[in-house]
């Protein structure tokens, strides 16, 4: 009777991840586990995971080691399930093959197959072994989700598009890197990779058309000033007004609030707005949950949370992903227009520039100093139309240059 | 362009083509006093004479026999042969001498003929009388087969049967012979070995012949539904078959699938995979399938039968594998 060892995988965490970073092991070889010991700590551009196990058993070998990125549905580790004797004759790819991966996606989890332990057979098919040889893809990199993991062509192409493999496909020496000046190489955080492999695939896949606007904002610095003096909300800045115009505006426009997917159009029940915030590790995107419900001393204070806890990595996967706009606010720095990528999987972003001091003619054409910001909004072609960029840029102009009507709901 | 049905077509091919050629002569067991055993022949006899339709003896290695001299001595015989089954009995006349007369007399002579014989089942007829062999004569050098899916194709195959100058087994299948549909005035002409795209898409190539094409074309509408695309290709003449065709439509799908309703092992669907699988291998990203019935003889009952034909169902359940 065979000892029933299976494959521990690299769970998805979220929609969008494709790899992870195992950045800790909690659980050693030999060691067991109960239901709800953490195994090991996944990281992916987002975030920390704890992934705890749903089932009890032993580790028995740990294939990738700390540090080291793979794909989603790889072997990480391999683990004998107790009872292994019952577990032995349910097939590999079952639901207890994956079960202390944990969380919902177990399933999907379970269902995917890739690297390898070293030496085994790559099953592939023809057409996917033309297909990768075409396009200069190591086959063993690839992660095969067909029957039993065989590579399809369908592997190949998701594998092509996510930019695999790291390795160049050309060896180059490692004595002389050449570079005109002197320089060296420097090596892409996890962050950074992942970065830019979904910048790159959002603004080469999604067809961008951009809509630029300055706004009369003298009111809504008044407006701000007043209620900062008057003890209303403290410490409030521009940013929570702005997520407010846009929660609304997309509230009076909900085929704005729709993003494209391979399945078809989302048509999202609440609106839920991003907040791009800078942090030491790079550029994050955590949500305002259902913000279209919100008044302007909620969003400040959801605004003023995610920002700190995004900063102090102390976010859960839940503040992210999902909704379909973003708010890039840049106007601490000194620009005038912010063409913005979307961030992948939504479907507009507003980029707001500088607060800045201009001359504008009045009826009589008489110099008049006014307070203007340029807005410019991003929208993904496949779900905006023009004039709907249009409608959704004209309202959240007339709710900046006509702040009172925010307040009023 | 009239509606007729398709011993209708085939009586009308048979009928332009007498009228045509007089060297066209026509036997077979019933074809003439009582128009057929399904009732493809009626009228023949009484417009072109008892001198070229006749009624045989119960032997179906003397009416094969028979054709075979016939068509070496200058007449275009069409000889019935009521069941495919009983080909058992003629296969000496086929295979050793309408097949090789033309190869080892030195190209001295051809041996045009057709043999048209019903194959299938679905009528609850039994072991003896549901078979499809057509695997068995598309084996051997010399003779071609082709086996028509629509009431025009049943027409212009039999008249390019006729006109071949090689000995053609012609195919039709028992549960056609209800199949309704417009037979134009004028039918094009199709030559032996060209197949036909029932179904155009992009996802999955399904190839079959004759009855099985219409559950095929079922199962290509659910898979549709489903979101699939599937390509249906009716190869109309099973020797020789269009390879170059199917290659074609799998070089865009890279799935293949064959579905017939004659026995899956050593068939037609064996061939044509085997072949892709080597031609083609590089276009493969699925295994190549076969849906054809069980290896079992047809059974009587018709709960069995029912059970034993390939159905739309089983071609589903074969193209979620590949697509999986």
């Amino acid at each position: 009777m065979s000892v029933a060892v299976v494959d521990l995988l690299m769970p998805k965490l979220g929609l969008t991840m494709t790899e992870g970073v195992v950045s800790q092991w909690s659980c050693q070889p030999g060691g067991r586990f109960a239901p709800g010991d953490i195994l090991l700590v996944v990281e992916t551009e987002k975030i920390a995971n704890d992934v705890e196990a749903t089932a009890s058993g032993v580790l028995r070998e740990i294939l990738v080691p700390e540090g080291e990125t793979v794909p989603v549905g790889a072997p990480i580790a391999r683990w004998e399930p107790d009872g292994a004797v019952k577990a032995a004759a349910a097939p590999v790819s079952s639901q207890t093959a994956a079960a202390p991966t944990g969380r919902e996606e177990g399933r999907q989890v379970a269902d995917l197959t890739s690297r390898r332990p070293e030496g085994a057979r790559v099953v592939a098919t023809p057409y996917a072994r033309r297909l990768a040889a075409e396009r200069g893809i190591d086959i063993p990199s690839i992660a095969g989700r067909g029957e039993g993991g065989r590579i399809r062509a369908a592997d190949v192409l998701a594998a092509s598009a996510n930019g695999e493999p790291d390795a160049p496909a050309v060896s180059v020496p490692e004595a002389e890197p050449a570079f005109r000046g002197g320089g060296k190489l420097v090596q892409p955080t996890g962050y950074q990779r992942s970065a830019a492999r979904r910048l790159s695939a959002a603004k080469r896949d999604t067809p961008h058309f951009y809509l630029s606007a300055e706004v009369d904002v003298g009111e809504l610095l008044g407006l701000r000033q007043k209620l900062v003096s008057g003890g209303g909300i403290e410490r409030l800045t521009l940013t929570p007004l702005f997520l407010l115009a846009m929660a609304q505006a997309l509230r009076e426009e909900p085929n704005a609030n729709r993003v494209w997917s391979d399945d078809g159009i989302v048509a999202f029940d609440t609106v839920d707005v991003g907040l791009a915030v800078h942090t030491h590790v790079g550029l994050l995107v955590p949500m305002l949950r259902d913000a279209g419900s919100l008044t302007l001393r909620q969003i400040a204070a959801e605004a003023s949370r995610l920002t700190t806890r995004t900063r102090a990595g102390d976010l859960s996967l839940d503040d992210f992903g999902g909704g379909a706009a973003t708010l890039s606010n840049g106007g601490m720095f000194d620009v005038t227009y912010m063409s913005s990528i979307i961030t992948p999987g939504q479907s507009s972003i507003l980029g707001v520039g500088s607060v800045r001091s201009v001359f504008r003619p009045d009826v009589e054409g008489r110099p008049i100093l006014r307070q203007e910001i340029g807005l410019v909004l991003s929208c993904d072609h496949r779900v905006f139309d023009g004039v709907l960029g249009l409608r959704l840029l004209s309202r959240i102009r007339g709710y900046l240059q006509d702040p009172l009507s925010l307040l009023i709901r | 362009m009239a509606e007729v049905r398709f011993g209708q077509a085939i009586n009308r091919a048979i009928s332009d083509a007498m009228a045509q050629d007089p060297t066209v002569v026509m036997f077979g067991e019933d074809v003439a006093a009582a128009g057929g055993p399904f009732g493809v022949t009626r009228g023949l006899a009484e417009r072109f004479g008892g001198e070229r339709v006749r009624d045989t003896p119960i032997s179906e290695a003397t009416i094969v026999g028979a054709a075979v001299g016939a068509a070496m001595s200058g007449l275009r015989p069409i000889v019935e042969i009521m069941f495919m089954d009983f080909i058992t009995l003629a296969m000496d006349a086929l295979v050793n001498q309408a097949a090789k007369a033309h190869f080892m007399f030195g190209e001295q002579c051809s041996v045009p003929m057709v043999v048209r014989t019903p194959h299938g089942g679905g009528i609850s007829a039994g072991p003896q009388h549901s078979q499809c062999l057509e695997a068995w004569l598309a084996h051997v050098p010399g003779l071609k087969l082709v086996c028509p899916a629509t009431i025009a194709d049943s027409y212009s195959l039999l008249r390019a049967a006729i006109a071949d100058p090689n000995p053609v087994i012609f195919v039709e299948n028992k549960a056609l012979y209800a199949l309704k549909g417009e037979l134009p005035d004028e039918p094009e002409n199709v030559a032996i070995g060209a197949a036909r795209t029932a179904r155009a898409g992009q996802d999955l190539t399904i190839v079959t012949y004759g009855a099985a094409l219409a559950p095929a074309l079922d199962a290509a509408a659910t898979l549709a539904s489903q979101g699939v695309e599937a390509e249906v290709i009716d190869l109309r003449s099973i020797q020789p078959w269009d390879e170059a065709a199917v290659r074609r439509s799998l070089a865009r799908t890279h799935r293949l699938i064959v579905f017939h309703e004659a026995v899956e092992a050593f068939g037609v669907g064996a061939e044509i995979v085997a072949r892709m699988s080597d031609v083609a291998f590089d276009e493969l990203d699925a295994p190549p399938l076969r849906v054809g019935a069980p290896f079992s003889p047809p059974p009587f009952a018709k709960s069995l039968e029912q059970q034993f034909q390939p159905s739309a169902d089983r071609l589903i359940h074969a193209a979620r594998r590949v697509l999986t």
